[in-house]
């Protein structure tokens, strides 16, 4: 084996650091984007790791998903959210309710919670702990940025590292689902974003801010 | 090819409507690809009938389940269309909220939904179940006012990321189907899942971890308790058709959804695991349901909890299983969903004439409304699972079978939870229904779109509830058949 086998056979495991660390760095991240800069590079590592599956398991579809990945999560939709942020000229705060310091010991407290809970499966599916730990870190964290961040565009970008997340799960334990499947799944959350997209207009039209936590007249 | 049809006339013809401006043309071009539409259903669940099961490629398939719930969401649609005939008269020309795109949103909302119940792939049901969420969040929003927006964007979040949760356990199922053997082309087909559950189950922790996601997933569609926020408000904030297609069409599609899993499941490791599951959150949407009913102030967000009590109801059945409780559950689920859509209509006119949902804005409607009165008075009585109606048979069924195994828990707590909700309907509607009218209200006929649709509404929950149809009774056990 070459080099390069060496190195692609390793970068699964070894890659799961840059992914913690975009998520301890999301955690503390006050402007809206640094955050969708954050996402753009995590994207980047997944496509990394998605291209080294690739070329070790010889597999051209997902050679396919992973020009997919880079071609949607690294550049189409930062782009999309920067676009965004402009047309909607709102504070550039995320608005978090937790302060930096608490934001880190909970992401750092997902991460051991992440590892504890892949620990007994990791060795039932064969694959490596680390992956699968980011993996599942990298899901709890785009929920607690939804639940944590107040602005909309915020909820956005935590659903997408949620979405990172699952689809970081997906590849590691069965190198993807399906092309045809992979790419529906892709046309969905675009879709998604879309839809989200054209609500945040409203609600910054019809309310004048896009302060989420205010949305609360509909109660019980 | 049969099923290619009923999925390409909503897509196409929701192109074609936007190509009307005129709101009475778009109408009637609506209700005229409506009726094909069911045209092309019926036409798929009579051959599904004759030969047991369609294939159409990888990803179409119909089976007796299928064709149940197709017939389920043909009629519901249909009587919607009708109501929303009449119901969209008022409605001006916005920007993306007139009658056209109106109807085209419905029509893509349909095709998610028909595409839901024919799909054979389990990773093909996902992407259209995310689909249904995406074509309805739109028309929650329709009416761009800041309720309709907030619930829009509830909705719109809440359920992606329950559904995030459904493609993370269908991902562990294929994982769990895959290191067992199978192809990974093959391991996301629910038939072949079937045919080789004996052998996915021989690592049970996989399966169960998926199911448990799966569950957590869709439920939060099926609006199970605790994840059921999105369903008040999107049903109370939404036009008044989509509310109907909401609780009557698309509750049972994320139901759907369930059960396929649930098969696999139970064949997998057994129906203990699964049934319990569906049991816990079946009883605990009841609970919780039932109660909150009796302190609605809001007329739609009455029935909205309504619809989570009797999705309660149906997971009962499911979980408990056996015949009658999986008789009693599919029942039910038709029953509920018409029940519902008369509900609705009338809660629709209502709002039309008396400008309010709040309950204690509404007062002696039965002398200022009659005929909507009348039909609030039966869609009510048979929500509450009052004998003649159809709805008492489907929840006796239910019970029978609780009764049956034994377990006496489910019995008390679904009796209980019956009164409770018996009684918050009886103080609600008593309210609305007697004394004296604020003002006379004028035009309080209804006309002929809202008179066809309750009527048919009110005269099957009748019919059904004195003799279920042969027909009818034949896809009932056909669709039992594929589930045991």
């Amino acid at each position: 084996m070459g080099l390069v086998g060496i190195a692609t056979e390793k970068i699964l495991s070894s890659f799961s650091v840059f992914l913690f660390l975009t998520i301890l760095l999301l955690a503390v991240a006050r402007r809206i984007s640094t955050c969708v800069l954050l996402f753009s590079l995590q994207s980047a590592v997944i496509t990394a790791e998605v291209l080294a599956t690739a070329f070790q398991e010889k597999l051209v579809g997902v050679y396919v998903v992973g020009l997919l990945v880079f071609a949607i999560k690294v550049v189409a939709i930062p782009r999309a959210f920067f676009l965004l942020t402009k047309r909607l000229k709102t504070v550039r705060d995320v608005k978090a309710s937790t302060t930096p310091t608490q934001s880190v010991f909970i992401a750092v407290a997902m991460i051991y919670l992440s590892y504890a809970a892949v620990h007994s499966y990791g060795q039932a599916v064969q694959v490596p702990d680390d992956a699968l730990a980011a993996a599942i870190s990298l899901i709890l964290t785009g929920a607690f940025l939804m639940v944590s961040r107040k602005k909309a565009l915020m909820q956005m970008l935590g659903l997408l590292v949620l979405e990172n997340g699952i689809f970081l799960a997906a590849l590691i334990t069965t190198f993807g689902m399906p092309l045809v499947i992979e790419i529906g799944i892709f046309f969905d959350i675009l879709m998604g974003l879309l839809l989200m997209g054209i609500f945040t207009f409203r609600i910054s039209d019809t309310f004048e801010h896009l302060d989420v936590s205010k949305l609360r007249r509909l109660r019980g | 090819m049969l099923l290619l049809v009923p999925l390409a006339i909503p897509v196409l013809g929701a192109g074609l409507i936007l190509c009307f401006r005129n709101p009475r043309v778009a109408t009637r071009v609506a209700l005229l690809l409506g009726a094909l539409e069911i045209g092309a259903l019926g036409a798929v669940v009579w051959q599904v009938h004759a030969r047991g099961e369609l294939r159409q490629g990888l990803y179409l398939r119909a089976d007796g389940l299928s064709s149940f719930f197709l017939m389920g969401i043909a009629f519901i649609s249909g009587l919607v269309l009708v109501y929303a005939s009449g119901y969209l008269r008022h409605m001006g020309e916005g920007r993306f909220s007139s009658p056209r795109w109106f109807y085209a949103l419905v029509f893509l909302f349909l095709f998610t939904m028909i595409s839901v119940c024919l799909s054979a792939n389990l990773g093909f049901l996902w992407i259209m179940m995310e689909g249904t969420t995406l074509a309805s969040a739109l028309l929650v929003g329709f009416y761009n006012t800041e309720g309709a927006l907030e619930a829009g964007w509830k909705y719109l979040v809440v359920c992606t990321v329950g559904i995030a949760f459904a493609l993370f356990g269908t991902i562990v199922l294929y994982l769990a189907a895959v290191k067992a053997g199978m192809s990974p082309a093959a391991a996301l087909d629910w038939v072949s899942l079937m045919d080789a559950a004996p052998r996915i189950g021989l690592d049970p922790h996989l399966v169960k971890l998926a199911f448990v996601f799966v569950i957590v997933g869709y439920g939060t569609k099926v609006g199970f308790v605790p994840m059921h926020s999105w369903l008040p408000d999107a049903h109370a904030e939404a036009p008044t058709p989509i509310s109907a297609l909401l609780s009557a069409v698309l509750l049972n599609c994320a139901m759907y959804a369930v059960m396929r899993y649930d098969a696999i499941v139970s064949r997998a490791v057994g129906p203990a695991f699964s049934h319990t599951l569906l049991l816990i959150f079946g009883v605990t949407s009841m609970v919780v349901a039932g109660l909150l009913i009796l302190v609605q102030q809001n007329l739609k967000r009455l029935m909205a909890y309504s619809s989570i009590e009797h999705m309660g109801i149906i997971a009962i059945g499911l979980g408990l299983g056996g015949p009658l409780g999986l008789f009693g559950a599919l029942l039910h689920a038709f029953n509920h969903s018409v029940a519902k859509s008369l509900l609705f209509f009338g809660a629709g006119n209502v709002r039309h004439h008396v400008h309010t949902l709040r309950i204690d804005g509404i007062r002696g409607i039965s002398r200022s409304m009659p005929q909507t009165s009348a039909a609030l008075l039966v869609g009510g009585l048979a929500i509450v699972g009052l004998p003649p109606f159809s709805l008492f048979i489907s929840e006796f069924a239910i019970l029978s079978e609780a009764f049956a195994q034994a377990r006496y828990l489910v019995v008390i707590l679904f009796l209980v939870v019956l009164s409770v909700v018996f009684g918050g309907f009886a103080f609600h509607f008593f309210r609305m229904l007697c004394g004296e009218p604020d003002r006379d209200a004028e035009n309080s006929r209804l006309i002929p779109s809202e008179y066809i649709a309750m009527g048919i509404a009110g005269s099957c929950l009748l019919f059904f509830g004195a003799r279920i149809p042969y027909l009818f009774g034949l896809l009932l056990r056909e669709a039992m058949a594929v589930l045991q």
